[in-house]
């Protein structure tokens, strides 16, 4: 009889254990409904709302602007006109910039993303044939690298602006090239205006998920930053910007290929890398309120008997400092002075291990995180 | 030796291990069931272009998406045979032959529960669990018994203190007790997912507590289930601790694993009370002939060896095991590091000098790629294949390097690896220590 209860009292147990850890346990991959409920957390509150949320609005107001001069140039092309569209490039550029660490979530909805604005170098024979009439979606399948800024780079920096004055007035395609270039301007702006709004919070409110999807597992907020903040780290910034231009990345680049720099025609490439890194800065030191750097902060994390928030925020700083010693344009740099330019590598590579592997695992978020079944 | 061979002698009410194949069944079932849902079959087995076979089973490679699914299939099926008692013989050998298979094919996806898996679907191919209460008896009433042999009751209990003991033993560094670390790291990082006892986990001492308390849990709870008296508190512990452990962190469906394992330690009334519909009937032993006795005997020796040397083997490598990993599979290391690094491999053209870096994502999974740049065997391996790919592609004799940093605990990343090793010319082997991993004391 004793026994009898025992049994019962047991299984029912495991069976009620069981049903209450199905019913709390954490949801999949890809499902960003998820996390903590309703706790938020105060570092993602000042990140998405004083942060990230800003440079969204950034990043809209300078597309706007580039599309109102875009316009006013393609109605009265005028040399005024093309310098008001450059300058206006390389603010939008710049904005760019400010946001391309922040690659989840709205952005990845709206396609603002790497692969469709910021694909260099430009397939400048795709534009040719897009701008001749040849018929294409912007974000169709192999487009990538005839939109977004190197597209435009190309276009208004290629050539002198005498060159540049004619494609779009006596060229024969003139009017083909007047209307690639507001598709690509208005492209921009209708995006990076959704996104925006998307973050909102008198919009899509996003920043509020943001906010409260707390923890570190799969679909937590911070494992979907840091994720898209050190892929666009390792990746765009270390490989593409500079490993690729300096032959250390890839079979097919060797020895220098200095013509695959970022921003090529323009020569802007050293403003863009140092708006990136200022933009990561920013993130991490979480303005005036809390940021990545207190979470680190937070922990008994080391790098070589340094706090490794210290070791994150001095390589940082270092790693300005160097880009600020390079020169544009960086293609030349690249050619004539490479021994900077691989020095500047050198340091890149130190920050993105600090990141990588340091920064992700004294927070306890998995890198290229696959959900699996755990240990 | 006298006592082992009375385990072959003694006879033992057939209950405990009926309710454990029924109780393991099911967990095997959900859990596969589960595996083929979360789409794992095709991220695990057909996405990759390359895998990371264990040494010895270089020969075995996934197969087709069709192939890989219906093992995957069959293994739900055996499972769900498993837990019904219905050809119980064949369900058990297609399961250990399937799961095991699936095992082999890719390091990268190595568990601790799913070698507990491996090695529980085979001892359960060696004992008669359907013979009592199953869909076998009902199909063949002649099938049924209702007393075995003891040891096929107890080898499951002295494995299950095996691995418990183990995990407690390697729980025994400076890191665990000392600086109660991965869980200082990992507690805060989890609690704000934690219901009720979140604002706890953000505290040091609660690590320290918890760090003493898995050490202490692992180290005693299999003599406290062995012991009658402490059998109940020691079960109610079980439940909590992995409760507990499921509630912090993603491990699927471990908890479940062990919390239906251990139930085999509670008493045959215990059992019988269970089963208590199934209790009429004739009292019947099952004999094994003294050829079969002779055999079992020396197998499940042999196997125990094996179980108590397998998670010593690292006492034959220099160097830290967490850092080296060598010797770190297979032997009850659970949760026990915080380990993440980031890794660059290079190819050298010697002909031409030419080095350039090498894009890791072209060829692994990003899951591969991150289990690779933590685990050097596993670098050995993508290095090789490195080296035959870029063969293909025209370098006659490719050198392989890697520039690997790893950080520890939040020790803080160094440099893993000799990078001026040509990984290509390396090989793999049985016992070997990998000399070029760097030691983890060296400052770079």
């Amino acid at each position: 009889m004793k026994h009898k209860k025992l049994a019962a009292a047991v299984v029912t147990g495991t069976f009620c254990a069981t049903l209450v850890l199905f019913s709390c346990s954490k949801s999949d991959k890809n499902d960003d409904s998820q996390g903590g409920g309703n706790q938020s957390d105060t570092v993602l509150v000042n990140l998405g709302a004083n942060v990230i949320s800003p440079a969204f609005n950034q990043l809209a107001t300078a597309t706007a602007g580039l599309e109102t001069v875009v316009t006013a140039f393609t109605n009265f092309p005028t040399s005024g006109s093309l310098l008001a569209m450059k300058n206006a490039f390389k603010d939008a550029y710049k904005a760019w910039e400010g946001v391309s660490a922040y690659q989840f979530g709205p952005m990845l909805d709206q396609s603002l993303t790497t692969h469709f604005t910021n694909s260099f170098p430009a397939d400048t024979a795709i534009i040719k044939s897009n701008i001749a009439g040849a018929s294409y979606t912007m974000d169709g399948l192999g487009n990538f690298a005839a939109q977004g800024f190197p597209a435009l780079d190309y276009l208004l920096f290629a050539y002198n602006d005498n060159y540049v004055m004619a494609r779009f007035t006596t060229d024969a395609n003139a009017t083909g090239a007047k209307n690639y270039l507001k598709a690509l301007a208005g492209a921009l702006k209708t995006k990076a205006a959704a996104v925006a709004n998307a973050w909102s919070a008198t919009g899509g409110n996003y920043v509020d998920k943001f906010s409260k999807a707390t923890g570190v597992d799969a679909g937590s907020s911070l494992s979907q930053l840091l994720n898209a903040f050190v892929q666009d780290f390792d990746v765009t910034l270390q490989n593409y910007k500079i490993g690729i231009p300096i032959g250390k990345y890839g079979p097919n680049t060797l020895p220098i290929s200095p013509e695959k720099v970022e921003a090529y025609y323009s020569g802007y490439s050293v403003a863009l890398l140092i708006a990136q890194l200022q933009a990561i800065q920013t993130m991490y030191l979480g303005g005036n309120g809390g940021g990545i750097d207190d979470k680190v902060a937070a922990t008994t994390a080391k790098n070589n008997g340094l706090p490794l928030n210290d070791a994150i925020k001095n390589q940082i700083n270092t790693l300005l400092a160097k880009l600020q010693t390079l020169q544009d344009p960086l293609s030349a740099a690249v050619q004539n002075n490479i021994t900077t330019v691989n020095d500047t590598y050198t340091e890149v590579r130190k920050l993105t291990v600090l990141l990588k592997a340091d920064m992700s695992s004294a927070l306890g978020v998995k890198i290229s995180f696959q959900d699996d079944d755990g240990d | 030796m006298m006592m082992v061979i009375n385990h072959f002698k003694r006879y033992r009410h057939i209950a405990p291990l009926a309710v454990l194949r029924m109780a393991f069944g099911a967990v095997l079932f959900v859990s596969t069931v589960r595996f083929i849902v979360k789409g794992w079959v095709t991220d695990f087995y057909i996405t990759p272009r390359f895998h990371f076979p264990f040494y010895g089973f270089e020969w075995l490679h996934p197969g087709s998406a069709g192939c890989m699914y219906t093992v995957y299939g069959l293994m739900a099926a055996a499972a769900f045979c498993i837990c019904t008692g219905l050809f119980y013989r064949i369900a058990t050998i297609v399961f250990f032959c399937c799961f095991g298979y699936a095992e082999m094919l890719d390091k990268t996806y190595y568990l601790n529960h799913y070698y507990l898996v491996t090695i529980f679907s085979f001892l359960l191919m060696l004992v008669p669990a359907h013979r009592y209460c199953s869909l076998d008896v009902l199909r063949k009433p002649a099938l049924r018994v209702t007393q075995v042999p003891s040891w096929t009751i107890l080898i499951f209990k002295y494995q299950l203190c095996l691995i418990y003991f183990f995990a407690g033993l390697s729980k025994l560094t400076h890191d665990w007790l000392i600086e109660a670390l991965p869980l200082r790291i990992w507690l805060p990082a989890k609690a704000p997912t934690v219901p009720v006892i979140s604002s706890l986990l953000h505290h040091d001492c609660v690590a320290c507590f918890f760090s003493w308390g898995g050490m202490l849990f692992d180290l005693s709870i299999g003599f406290l289930l062995l012991y009658r008296p402490t059998r109940r508190p020691a079960y109610i512990l079980v439940i909590i601790f992995h409760v507990l452990t499921a509630l912090i962190f993603q491990i699927g469906v471990f908890p479940y694993l062990m919390m239906s394992a251990t139930l085999i330690f509670f008493s045959e009334d215990f059992h019988r009370s269970v089963l208590r519909k199934a209790n009429s009937g004739e009292e019947k032993q099952l004999v094994f002939s003294r050829p079969v006795r002779i055999t079992l005997l020396w197998a499940l020796s042999v196997y125990f060896l094996l179980q108590v040397l397998m998670p010593l083997r690292f006492l034959l490598y220099p160097g830290s095991l967490f850092w080296t990993e060598e010797g770190y599979r297979f032997s009850w290391r659970v949760m026990l590091m915080e380990k993440s690094g980031t890794t660059y491999f290079y190819i050298k053209d010697p002909a031409t000098g030419r080095k350039f870096q090498v894009n890791n994502g072209k060829f692994l999974t990003p899951y591969q790629e991150r289990m690779m740049e933590t685990q050097p065997d596993m670098m050995l391996q993508y290095a090789h294949i490195l080296a035959t790919e870029y063969k293909e592609r025209g370098i006659t004799n490719p050198q392989v390097t890697v520039e690997s940093y790893v950080t520890l605990n939040g020790h803080g990343s160094r440099l893993f690896i000799d990078s001026a090793r040509n990984l290509a010319s390396e090989k793999e082997t049985w016992f070997g220590h990998k000399n070029w991993i760097l030691p983890m004391d060296e400052k770079n």
